[in-house]
């Protein structure tokens, strides 16, 4: 590949990973769709500058696309629609996306910690069975459900080894809800 | 002197804007054009150049609003392109954006060629 041909591509896939990055607010499917359009708009352009004895100006063609972050301001413009709230709504706004911030964070950190942690339980059952597990106390008042160093003395043990599966499967349940939401989350951010 | 060119420009951008959909649509009235190619045709035109960071967004809005459909094609071994084309919806909206465009021309040039002192005296509907 001629060097020069190596700084083109260059150019432009770091223009498209800035776009991608601003474009975060738009659905995966739509960003792609946006970064596609737009490649194969440039690779057009350097291909009919090349068949005509040009050389590329990539940076040209570029700037006809402007800065990366306005262009994709543009695509997800539809996504705040109305009227721009006055002035003084700007803190309200500025406050509700901090708020979503913090949620977000909050969200990823409890729901990734539940899935591991029943993660932890199902490997844990197979090194100690006799630690991990459910207990119910004889008269169903209280329960006792993970990994203890003592087992309840004189409490049945109600799920043996289908702790395994089950707990397996609500990690994987709760880590894939944790991520429905996540994704949900940053469209607000 | 340079304070009216401000101006003149300052026009030109905004009276481009509002024409701008209305452009986009009749250059796509019966025909499949993909991005590049709309571009071209549209820069060949003195007062429909647009760049492609106005022509792309305004696309996707476009057939957000089921104005236009778009579909990849692939001829041979060129690169895929996005065509795009009118919907039922997007001609009926041509239809009414033309109406509104030739309603307007015919009443700036009505103005234009009737100046005063005389009154005005409208003719026809």
């Amino acid at each position: 590949m001629h060097p020069s041909e190596l700084n083109h591509n260059e150019m432009i896939h770091r223009y498209l990973n800035e776009l991608r990055r601003y474009l975060v607010r738009l659905a995966p499917h739509e960003a792609q769709e946006v970064i596609r359009e737009i490649e194969s708009h440039l690779f057009d352009v350097m291909d009919q500058q090349t068949a005509a004895g040009q050389s590329p100006d990539v940076a040209a063609i570029l700037r006809g696309f402007g800065d990366a972050r306005q262009l994709a301001a543009l695509y997800v413009a539809h996504i705040e629609e109305g009227a721009p709230p006055p002035l003084g709504f700007r803190a309200i706004q500025r406050m509700k996306k901090s708020v979503t911030a913090s949620l977000y964070f909050t969200m990823a950190v409890f729901g990734f910690s539940m899935a591991f942690a029943l993660l932890f339980i199902a490997g844990a059952k197979f090194l100690l069975p006799e630690s991990v597990g459910v207990w119910s106390t004889p008269h169903g008042n209280s329960i006792v459900v993970g990994f203890v160093s003592v087992p309840p003395m004189a409490t049945p043990e109600v799920m043996g080894w289908w702790i395994v599966p089950v707990a397996t499967i609500l990690a994987i349940g709760i880590a894939l809800l944790t991520r429905k939401v996540l994704q949900v989350l940053k469209q607000h951010m | 002197m340079q304070a009216t060119e401000a101006l003149m420009e300052k026009w030109e951008v905004q009276l481009r804007k509002g024409t701008l959909e209305l452009a986009i649509l009749a250059a796509l009235q019966q025909r499949t054009l993909y991005g590049l190619e709309l571009l071209k045709l549209l820069q060949s035109l003195p007062s429909t150049t647009i760049t492609e960071g106005t022509l792309y967004p305004l696309l996707d809005r476009l057939k957000r609003d089921e104005l236009v459909d778009a579909q990849w094609v692939q001829e041979g071994d060129s690169r895929p392109r996005k065509y795009y084309q009118l919907t039922p919806l997007g001609t009926q909206k041509l239809t009414d954006l033309t109406r509104l465009w030739r309603q307007s021309v015919t009443d700036i040039e009505l103005l234009l060629a009737n100046p005063g002192p005389q009154p005005l005296h409208k003719t026809g509907a």
